[in-house]
């Protein structure tokens, strides 16, 4: 059962086409993960499905209802940014407890106490926004995002901002009450790893358009280059020579070692290592480096330009 | 309208009243300079005049600050959430438009009574001039007349801020005095130039400033001009109702709730 449908979405700015055509629908209870270069259309997407942005053409369904028509849809729904502080005048337990109103949260101040003990944040709770790190200021954000136990949540690059160990500690966070609630996000982020690890389903986003929808295993197999480093003991020169001569392409080549490309289909790599082998070259060193969700990233974002 | 989302967003109003000292200062520090220069001035020409102007003077003063609070407080407290980049948060959630705008009119009348209530007792004490003596139904009347006003004025540079962003925001402090000069609030209807007095007429707020002069000096207040004041403000009201929803609905298309510069 989809939680939520997202049908042909268009939405331009000017003579800008910010989201073109996009369909894509998420499955009950799934991470699915929205990746793209800046100006994708990833953000515009989610502020769109918040209900911030009207869209020109499409339609989007949230547990069965537009959200831009149906303002109380929004109570069982959040989004949290990095971009959008909240009130900077105000602390972070008076912003809590606004937005715990604003949703009608039953147990207000019990939930905001396990919130901020989830983001570490209780020692803070009487801190003005505005004296915050960026870091503090979006885990408050995350805390406003989970306030109201939603049941689809949108997180545009929530972990923007946070030292490595915060940023694990928010993931596992979201990994837990993802596992607690089984609801549904969706989830926008520059780093990688993170969507590896989090989002089941990735849609790529590239010039408004969704370029493909597949989990992060099957997105890396579109990159058929593996590479390998290889360190021989002696005649680097000659190792060179064979590689040219199979039309393999060398990346770098230094001393005795020899950074190349090779493609992972028709048992190419194994023929070229097997053929390393078998001339008699004495290996030292040998490394081959399967292809990263960053190798997809890049190579989309190089095709933009 | 869902009155625990109004709530919110007035405790919202709260926490910044108690966190920003200027929010509670301003309450009361324009309207006590007000008194002081007004009540010094009306004191003076009372003594080489043969009328009542301080009583006219105060009167105007503590009335048309029903005016400025709505219209100021309306249109400031909507920049706050530009300012703090709070739209985002504010809109994503079930708040509707309508149930936004009535908790910072709700907000404005309470803190127009907070400088009411002050400049009554500063008044009394400083010049002895009670305003409570004046007819309680029409300061009543009054107050509601003006009072709409005011919102009528916030929510017409609320919808130009959802229209044109922050870059027109100078209107929040400014709109309310363009139509000070026409509303008779310290002279007479007579005392505007001829070519001032249609539009002086058309104005709600010259009917109800008319009529505390007719008072003040014991005439019997018209409430037909108060009528007409009222549906003056009824045909304004409808229509800036209008705007402020099709304005909304304009920064939901342009992506100003989502930017919010």
């Amino acid at each position: 059962m989809n939680t939520l449908t997202v049908k042909n979405l268009r939405k331009t700015f000017k003579n800008v086409v910010a989201v073109d055509n996009v369909s894509f629908t998420v499955k009950k209870g799934e991470i699915f993960g929205l990746l793209g270069v800046n100006g994708a259309g990833k953000t515009t997407t989610i502020n769109i499905l918040a209900g911030l942005l009207q869209q020109d053409a499409g339609t989007v369904s949230i547990l069965g209802s537009d959200p831009a028509k149906e303002n109380e849809i929004r109570n069982k729904m959040n989004v949290s940014t990095a971009y959008f502080p909240l009130s900077d005048v105000l602390t972070i337990r008076q912003n809590l407890r606004i937005y715990a109103k604003l949703y009608g949260v039953q147990n207000p101040e019990e939930k905001i106490n396990e919130l901020l003990e989830t983001f570490e944040l209780t020692h803070l709770a009487e801190a003005r926004i505005e004296r915050l790190s960026s870091g503090e200021a979006t885990r408050t954000a995350l805390c406003k995002g989970l306030i109201n136990d939603p049941e689809v949540l949108l997180l545009d690059e929530c972990t923007v901002g946070l030292d490595p160990d915060i940023a694990e500690k928010t993931r596992q966070a979201i990994k837990a009450y993802h596992e607690r609630t089984q609801c549904t996000i969706l989830f926008t982020s520059h780093y990688m790893y993170e969507v590896e690890e989090l989002c089941e389903r990735i849609a790529f986003m590239e010039a408004g358009k969704i370029v493909t929808i597949a989990s992060a295993e099957e997105l890396k197999k579109t990159i058929k280059k593996h590479t390998v480093e290889v360190t021989v003991k002696n005649h680097p020169e000659k190792l060179h020579a064979l590689l040219e001569e199979k039309s393999i392409t060398v990346l770098h080549a230094k001393q005795n070692t020899i950074i190349f490309e090779v493609d992972w289909e028709d048992e190419k790599l194994y023929k070229t290592l097997n053929n390393i082998f078998t001339k008699g070259f004495h290996l030292t060193n040998l490394h081959v480096q399967k292809p990263t969700l960053d190798d997809i990233f890049i190579t989309m974002a190089r095709r933009k330009k | 309208m869902k009155l625990h989302r109004i709530n919110a967003l007035l405790l919202k109003y709260y926490y910044i009243s108690i966190n920003r000292v200027d929010r509670i200062f301003d309450i009361f520090y324009w309207p006590i300079i007000d008194l002081f220069v007004w009540g010094f001035t009306s004191a003076f020409i009372e003594n080489i005049s043969e009328y009542n102007v301080l009583s006219m003077l105060l009167g105007g003063i503590m009335l048309w600050m029903f005016v400025w609070r709505g219209s100021q407080d309306i249109a400031v407290y909507v920049l706050e959430d530009f300012w703090s980049r709070s739209l985002y948060h504010v809109f994503s959630s079930p708040l509707t438009i309508h149930e936004h705008m009535s908790s910072i009119m709700l907000l404005a009348l309470l803190r127009g009574i907070a400088s009411f209530v002050f400049l009554a007792l500063a008044a009394f004490l400083l010049y002895q001039f009670n305003i409570l003596s004046i007819s309680p139904l029409f300061l009543a009347i009054s107050v509601f007349i003006l009072t709409l006003l005011g919102w009528i004025m916030g929510l017409f540079v609320t919808s130009l801020v959802f229209i044109f962003g922050k870059r027109i925001q100078v209107l929040a402090w400014s709109v309310v005095w363009i139509v000070q000069p026409f509303s008779c609030v310290f002279y007479p209807l007579s005392a505007v130039p001829a070519w001032a007095q249609p539009i002086a007429k058309a104005l709600p707020t010259t009917h109800v400033f008319e009529n505390l002069r007719a008072l003040l000096n014991g005439s019997a207040v018209q409430y037909g001009q108060l009528l007409y004041a009222f549906g003056v403000e009824l045909v304004l009201l409808f229509v800036v109702m209008y705007l402020l929803k099709w304005s909304f609905l304009r920064a939901k298309k342009t992506g100003l709730l989502a930017r919010a510069y």
